[in-house]
């Protein structure tokens, strides 16, 4: 193995992230080197580091306190670090275009498969060191100011090491989820939608093991399950941090070269996979034989053109075929699935008033996440449209009708699985699928504002819909949004006499105001985007 | 090899009312000045070959005349529609090609082409015949209930012509329409491009690099450098212009946009 070029591919690597978002065209800029998440690494870990002991000598906190803090928060450190990677790495990394995430290259050029994945992993790894270099600033101070200096050494060290198996980890998902679906021997349709439930089963499952919720249940667990984990190798590191806080160092360097041991051991395996599976090529996908038709029949009895109902189609054909969209589509699952799960398993749970809400909340989430995505996910394909006598109103109702419909159908079939799981009437559920249906729409219109005026068509690494400003004020306000409908809407849905006028007058005066306001907001939107491509 | 269709010929098209109409047209991106001045016009059965270096503008000039993108000044008229106000009018006589075309990928080619003849209201029954007649004459039968994503650059070339050949457009914007194409389908687009010229008076802005193309197959030449026309007219036309009577269109090109003298260039490139 060259580690000159494994360090100058990585370097390579980790610029083609570095620069997507940038609008600078300056590629010499600060901003633009490979160099700033290094830089921003150490400025947090500093800067926190700074701060936190500041504080901590202004409000003189028990020692014994903070020792317990220590005991009970730094070991954990390593196995937050696979989890951060791992999890953020199967959202991003996964679904990134390898056209366009610099990675194309490499399979033309002089290079070994081993260099190749320490390239992509040390580049992975790399661009997720900045919320573990914050958790280390912070608890670095406390564990000096207590005398656990060493503890934190090491929980930094083991750290880095949690960082490249979750790195390590996400190459391998890498290599086999390209061929996914196919390798069982599947053609056609049932091979696109095996590859897309793989890749589904795989998000979901990631997102609920080492979702926070779960990460710290299992950690109240590991003194009980401490054997059993004890054998997990993600865990070894926070093992070996556990053994050195409590004086057993020689326990603490075995679990230390156990954690370096899997993670070359990772290494090994993805060079395997990555040698098995990787395609260089785009797999070729042949469904069954296409019959030409105006329209789709359904779309089109619901009052939508030919041309409407195509896009439309289009898109629905995108959310289950296009790989960068899954992560987008299956964030409500996970976040109902965690509510559901805690819930049931917490002795207060939420109570009828908290499932409502947040139940509303979540398919109405996905109907802003639809909504916002569904101009830039077109990318430069959308000249098709643009070019055509389509005018600005259909592209703007048919985008509408595809962000809207799959949430609306969510919001049917959860309201339904509410219903059966907690037990509530059956005016709760017909009130909690209005409530999520009208909040949906809202907030569908409200995203569809922001999409037409500031999607992003580029093709990147990783896949961004929306420019990052856009995206954060839409998704903010958005959610806001979402809340000051849904709230009052689950106040009336719950109350007798006047409270519920209330409640439903008041969600019904904001659902409206915000619908007439955005409407035309949104139109003129899809106007502009029709007189002027912006790319 | 299966004969490739035609549009069906316009009433009443005579060369004195341009089917394109071009006329001061100016576009800048902030500080850069993409298109200064520009004036062309297409005539019905008149194919306009548009030349220049990387740079010169003849992509932003042919996303004006879509409409694609809101000139500073100038106008542009297709078939006397004025693009700016008709612009829904205007496309549906345009058939266009971009330049490294973007499809949806995750689309079989059958699934895109159905899709593109929603866009342009193209019935069942013509869509089908008219799909089948464009595969089977561009040899992607068989390949059409494929993913796009698997296609060639070629096949995707193709895929991209055929979905601006489909609805008869009266005139056809191509930027670098043979990009890719192997050498029987191009001989086959141009062959068709030149027919649906001279018989159906379908008019053709075309842009290239091959300069050898331009010269067998364009009536009038444009020769665009900085964003200007620094040319225009036929080859023969642009030869005496530039002096070079009896030269190929490669030296009248290099000539008329100041690229001429290359052997320093090469002399440099060889060491």
């Amino acid at each position: 193995m060259d580690l000159h070029r494994v360090r100058r591919l990585g370097w390579v690597l980790v610029a083609s992230q570095v620069r997507s978002g940038a609008r600078s065209a300056n590629p010499k800029g600060f901003l633009n080197q490979p160099g700033i998440f290094a830089w921003a690494a150490v400025g947090l870990l500093v800067g926190v580091f700074l701060l936190a002991s500041l504080a901590l000598d202004a409000l003189t906190l028990p020692r014994a306190l903070l020792g317990s803090v220590v005991v009970a928060a730094v070991p954990f450190l390593p196995l937050l670090a696979v989890a951060t990677v791992l999890v953020g790495g199967v959202m991003f990394e996964l679904t990134a275009t390898v056209r366009f995430a610099g990675s194309d290259a490499a399979n033309w050029l002089p290079l070994r498969p081993e260099e190749y994945v320490l390239a992509s992993s040390l580049a992975v790894a790399y661009t997720y060191c900045l919320p573990l270099a914050l958790l280390l600033g912070a608890f670095a101070a406390i564990a000096v100011h207590v005398g656990a200096g060493a503890l934190i050494a090491l929980s930094g060290v083991l750290s880095a090491v949690g960082l490249l198996e979750g790195a390590f980890l996400v190459e391998m998902v890498r290599s086999t989820s390209q061929r996914a679906g196919s390798t069982s021997g599947a053609r056609g349709r049932v091979a696109l939608v095996l590859r897309a439930l793989a890749l589904v089963i795989m998000i979901i499952a990631l997102q609920l093991v080492f979702n926070p919720v779960f990460l710290f249940a299992s950690l109240r667990g590991l003194a009980t399950f401490g054997q059993f984990t004890a054998y997990l190798p993600p865990f070894w590191g926070t093992f070996a941090v556990l053994a050195w806080s409590s004086g057993n160092v020689a326990v603490a360097a075995a679990f230390a070269l156990l954690a370096a041991a899997f993670a070359g051991l990772l290494l090994c395996a993805a060079t395997v996979l990555r040698v098995r599976y990787w395609s260089v090529t785009a797999e070729e996908f042949r469904l069954e034989p296409h019959r030409y038709a105006a329209g789709h029949p359904l779309l089109r009895a619901l009052g939508l053109s030919p041309a409407e109902a195509a896009i439309v189609t289009k898109d629905f054909h995108g959310y289950v075929r296009r790989r960068e969209m899954l992560p987008l589509l299956v964030l409500p699952i996970v976040l109902l699935v965690i509510v559901f799960i805690e819930n049931a398993t917490s002795s207060a749970g939420f109570g009828t008033f908290g499932i409502v809400v947040f139940t509303a909340w979540a398919t109405s989430f996905f109907a802003l996440l639809l909504a916002t995505t569904s101009v830039g996910q077109e990318r430069k394909a959308i000249t098709a449209v643009l070019a055509s006598p389509v005018p600005a109103a259909s592209l703007f109702r048919a985008k509408l009708v595809a962000s809207v419909a799959p949430a609306w159908v969510a919001s049917v079939v959860i309201a339904v699985l509410v219903g059966l799981l907690f037990h509530v009437g059956l005016g709760v559920v017909l009130g909690l699928m209005l409530t999520s249906v009208v909040a949906g729409f809202v907030v569908a219109l409200w995203g569809l504002a922001f999409a037409a005026r500031y999607s992003d068509f580029q093709e990147r690494p990783r896949p961004q819909y929306l420019r990052p400003g856009p995206m954060l004020a839409a998704t903010g306000s958005g959610i806001l949004l979402v809340f000051v409908v849904v709230v009052p809407a689950t106040v009336a849905l719950l109350s007798t006499g006047t409270a519920a006028l209330e409640g439903a007058g008041f969600a019904a005066a904001v659902a409206l105001t915000v619908v007439a306001l955005t409407w035309g907001w949104a139109r003129q939107g899809f106007e502009a985007l029709f007189r002027e491509v912006p790319f | 090899m299966s004969a490739l269709p035609s549009a069906p010929r316009a009433a009443g098209t005579g060369r004195a009312e341009p089917l394109l109409g071009v006329e001061h047209l100016s576009k800048s991106y902030g500080t850069t000045r993409a298109v200064v001045d520009v004036s062309l016009s297409v005539a019905p059965g008149e194919i306009v070959g548009l030349l220049g270096p990387n740079g010169a503008g003849k992509s932003t000039t042919m996303r004006a005349i879509l409409g694609l993108l809101r000139p500073e000044v100038g106008s542009v008229r297709v078939l006397g529609h004025d693009v700016a106000s008709e612009g829904i009018a205007a496309k549906r006589e345009i058939g266009y090609v971009p330049e490294s075309p973007s499809l949806y990928e995750f689309l079989t080619g059958a699934e895109y082409l159905d899709f593109v003849s929603d866009l342009y209201g193209i019935d069942a029954a013509t869509r089908t015949e008219r799909i089948h007649q464009f595969l089977a004459g561009l040899e992607l039968l068989g390949h059409e209930d494929s993913l796009i994503s698997g296609y060639s650059q070629g096949m995707k070339q193709k895929v991209a012509l055929i979905s601006a050949l489909l609805h008869h457009p009266r005139l056809l914007i191509l930027d670098e329409p043979l990009n890719g194409l192997d050498p029987r389908a191009a001989r086959v687009v141009k062959d068709l491009l030149r027919n649906l010229a001279s018989s159906d008076g379908v008019g053709v802005l075309f842009s290239t690099h091959v300069l050898e193309i331009a010269e067998v197959i364009c009536d009038r030449i444009v020769i665009l450098s900085r964003g200007q026309v620094v040319a225009a007219g036929t080859v023969s036309a642009l030869r005496e212009r530039s002096g070079l009577a009896g030269s190929g269109l490669e030296e009248v090109f290099l000539a008329l946009t100041g690229t001429g003298d290359l052997t320093d260039v090469v002399s440099a490139l060889r060491r």
